[in-house]
């Protein structure tokens, strides 16, 4: 009786990592079906040259597991409203909101695939949502990235327009992903239209700017 | 001899001119693709970030009276360090970590054929 309880255990959990698997590598043949003709997964950065960058459709995704927090990231595969005011690498034409939409299903498979490509560059726990003043005072005034990117200020969209749009960030993005992103931005995107900010902001201000940034709705 | 001199130094520059056209082509990208997001496609200041918002206006490099007055060294101080490096707006922000110097130098040649003048 113990042998055969024993038995039909081992049977199950087999069963469950089986799916698992199965669930995993079914976003993986979702996204190279539908994804990879404008998102590439495998990284290290392939861009060397503006060239290389103004090719690509869409963003790299090699550190979207720890970039963007699952259950966004699952809800907006299936309504993708547009996250840039300006369409991908220009700077005259509008984002006409035209990101292809997934299934439920296809979106639940392909969140489980993005969301296991992490990058070893992002510390994972240290960044919590908080406001400063020292946060707020570079925000809007020191390094001010208010001039390319859009926020929402009492329900009202403020801000520049080249970037991606800050608004949301807090259901959005990973905190730990912003800062490293600000530490050591040339890891994920070695060519770009935002500045490395490494050697003008210490540490801490990093660290306080990637918490403000979290809180944003 | 001499026909042989003429052919030479013709295609030394050839060679010379296609190298400068490809530098301008490489300075022009370089240009759309960081400065033109404020400054604007023809450098007049009229990019698309610049809104209600901008508490400042973007230089506009097409106007000489004004780009005369600035030196070549006060230029690629403020696209390394930024607007505060001379007292200007921190909406330029410091491009010195992403820049090499030739890709500074490249670019301040680009905004001097955009005013099409040297400084005073």
């Amino acid at each position: 009786m113990r042998l055969l309880a024993v038995t039909v255990s081992l049977g199950a959990a087999l069963l469950v990592m089986t799916t698992a698997n199965s669930y995993a590598a079914g976003g993986d043949a979702i996204f190279k079906k539908s994804c990879a003709s404008c998102h590439y997964t495998d990284g290290p950065a392939k861009e060397k040259t503006i060239a290389d960058q103004l090719a690509k459709k869409g963003p790299e995704l090699f550190y979207a597991g720890s970039k963007f927090q699952k259950a966004w990231l699952a809800a907006w595969l299936q309504n993708p409203k547009p996250i840039r005011p300006m369409k991908y690498n220009s700077l005259t034409e509008k984002n006409k909101g035209d990101h292809p939409k997934s299934s439920a299903g296809d979106a639940a498979a392909l969140t489980d695939f993005l969301m296991g490509l992490t990058s070893p560059e992002v510390k994972a726990g240290v960044i919590k949502p908080a406001e400063s003043p020292q946060a707020k005072a570079i925000f809007n005034k020191k390094m001010p990235c208010t001039g390319c990117h859009e926020f929402s200020l009492k329900g009202e969209l403020h801000g520049g327009k080249s970037g991606p749009s800050l608004v949301g960030v807090s259901k959005r993005l990973n905190p730990d992903w912003i800062y490293a992103y600000l530490a050591n931005i040339k890891v994920f995107k070695p060519v770009r239209d935002m500045p490395d900010f490494s050697s003008a902001l210490s540490p801490k201000e990093m660290e306080n700017v990637a918490a403000y940034l979290a809180t944003f709705e | 001899m001499s026909r042989f001199v003429i052919i030479a130094t013709m295609v030394f520059g050839l060679a010379l001119s296609a190298a400068g056209s490809a530098q301008a082509a490489d300075a022009k990208q370089m240009f759309d693709f960081y400065c033109a997001q404020c400054h604007g496609v023809n450098g007049d200041g009229k990019g698309v970030n610049v809104g209600k918002d901008f508490a400042t206006d973007p230089r506009n490099f097409t106007i000489a009276a004004d780009m005369e007055k600035r030196s070549d060294e006060d230029i690629r101080g403020v696209i390394k360090d930024g607007g505060p490096s001379i007292s200007k707006s921190p909406l330029m922000p410091p491009w010195g970590a992403t820049l090499s110097a030739a890709e500074v130098d490249g670019l301040l040649a680009h905004i001097r054929q955009l005013c099409k003048c040297k400084a005073k």
